[in-house]
């Protein structure tokens, strides 16, 4: 029973989750839910790597997440992927949690999730990244972006991208290499 | 709360969301606010009385390109940075031109007047209210903005609060064009700019504080 959950969701990738998305943008309630359904183990692994030991934390963030998706749905773009939409606004439901609850957080735990989420380069390299990126395939520039910008481990953004965890690692090694070519390039 | 029927709640009872949704809430609280300032432009300060005259010359022209460039690249901007995947927007690098062309014909200006004129030129009549009153106009559609932004989900929120406070700051010195009678380009190169940055400076002060969500 629990395997067949994992399969449905393992196939619920980013073409899935924007098909539901717009969906239920476009008022198919039923297809809203299934969004939200498919959201659950993607928001739980996603805030279970970045808090350790808070369980109840991770449920409390993945509650609050769906919420911010559903009362902010309207600021989706259907032109634009879904997943790096719905892990912006993770990142911002995790950020907030940690500074609402500064208190009883250690500074390293800020620290750690500070640093995994890239926090400080990524204010001024974003464009720069955005426009690089815009340089590969899509597949590609997808990978780079859900490994090395969201910070998803590959398993989960195989997960999201709805192809394997092979296919996304050899997209991320060919990205960075090809990025590596044209910023020499360019620098020459 | 169960997290399926957290779902089951929300799946309840769904409005659906027309494709220009962002654009139409942020439509709705900057105009709400301009309503606001176009009246206390018309009833506190009064139109200028030679507005039809003044219709029919460059100042104004100049001066409503000026302020209305800059509100448009703006209001883009802060359309961008109302969405939680916003990268930082590079339209904004686009308003040095309206500055820049405007900082054109104030050397223009400058060429055809005598030196002893540049300081009465430069500073009008109203140079020390001006930049006030721009700040102040601003006001409305800045919270109009902010209204806006209740259901919108911006995540650089300091860039989203400065960027609404200098599309409300230049909205607004579009709005006081109609009272406002200067007419140099260094005048309103200075001043007015100068009352549209202290709007986005309010902005980036008070854009964490109000538009977290």
């Amino acid at each position: 029973m629990r395997m067949q959950a994992r399969e449905r969701t393992l196939q619920a990738g980013e073409e899935q989750l924007k098909a539901w998305m717009i969906s239920g943008l476009d008022g198919d309630a039923g297809a809203h839910v299934a969004l939200l359904r498919a959201l659950v183990p993607l928001l739980g692994a996603f805030f279970r790597r970045r808090l350790r030991d808070a369980e109840s934390d991770v449920e409390d963030l993945v509650q609050e997440t769906l919420m911010s998706v559903h009362t902010k749905r309207a600021t989706y773009d259907r032109e634009r992927p879904f997943t790096a939409w719905l892990y912006a606004i993770a990142r911002y439901r995790l950020i907030d949690h940690v500074r609402r609850r500064r208190i009883t957080v250690a500074i390293e735990d800020v620290e750690a999730i500070l640093v995994t989420e890239g926090f400080e380069g990524a204010t001024s390299a974003r464009m720069d990244v955005d426009a690089l990126l815009a340089t590969l395939s899509p597949k590609q520039a997808q990978a780079i972006r859900a490994t090395h910008v969201d910070g998803l481990s590959v398993a989960e953004a195989a997960e999201a991208a709805g192809i394997g965890a092979s296919d996304v690692k050899v997209s991320v090694h060919r990205g960075l290499k090809a990025l590596a070519a044209r910023l020499r390039g360019d620098r020459a | 709360m169960n997290t399926e029927d957290l779902i089951q709640s929300l799946g309840h009872d769904l409005r659906p969301v027309p494709r220009g949704a962002l654009g139409r809430r942020i439509a709705q609280g900057a105009i709400g606010g301009g309503v606001v300032t176009a009246l206390a432009v018309a009833l506190v300060l009064g139109v200028r009385p030679d507005l039809g005259a003044a219709l029919h010359g460059f100042p104004f022209w100049m001066k409503w390109a000026y302020t209305a460039s800059l509100g448009v690249g703006a209001v883009v901007a802060v359309m961008r940075l109302a969405r939680p995947d916003a990268a930082r927007p590079g339209v904004l690098r686009w308003l040095l031109v309206p500055v820049l062309l405007l900082a054109g014909v104030g050397v223009v200006e400058l060429a055809e007047t005598p030196s002893r004129a540049w300081l009465a030129m430069w500073l009008g009549q109203s140079w020390k209210v001006c930049p006030w009153l721009v700040l102040t106009l601003a006001m409305p559609i800045f919270i109009g903005l902010l209204w806006s932004f209740r259901k919108l989900a911006p995540t650089r929120l300091r860039e989203a609060g400065a960027t609404a406070g200098l599309a409300a700051g230049a909205w607004a010195a579009t709005i006081y064009c109609l009272h406002c009678p200067e007419v140099s380009a260094i005048f309103v190169l200075t001043w007015y700019s100068l009352g549209i940055l202290l709007a986005a400076g309010v902005g980036a002060l008070v854009g964490p504080r109000f538009m977290r969500w």
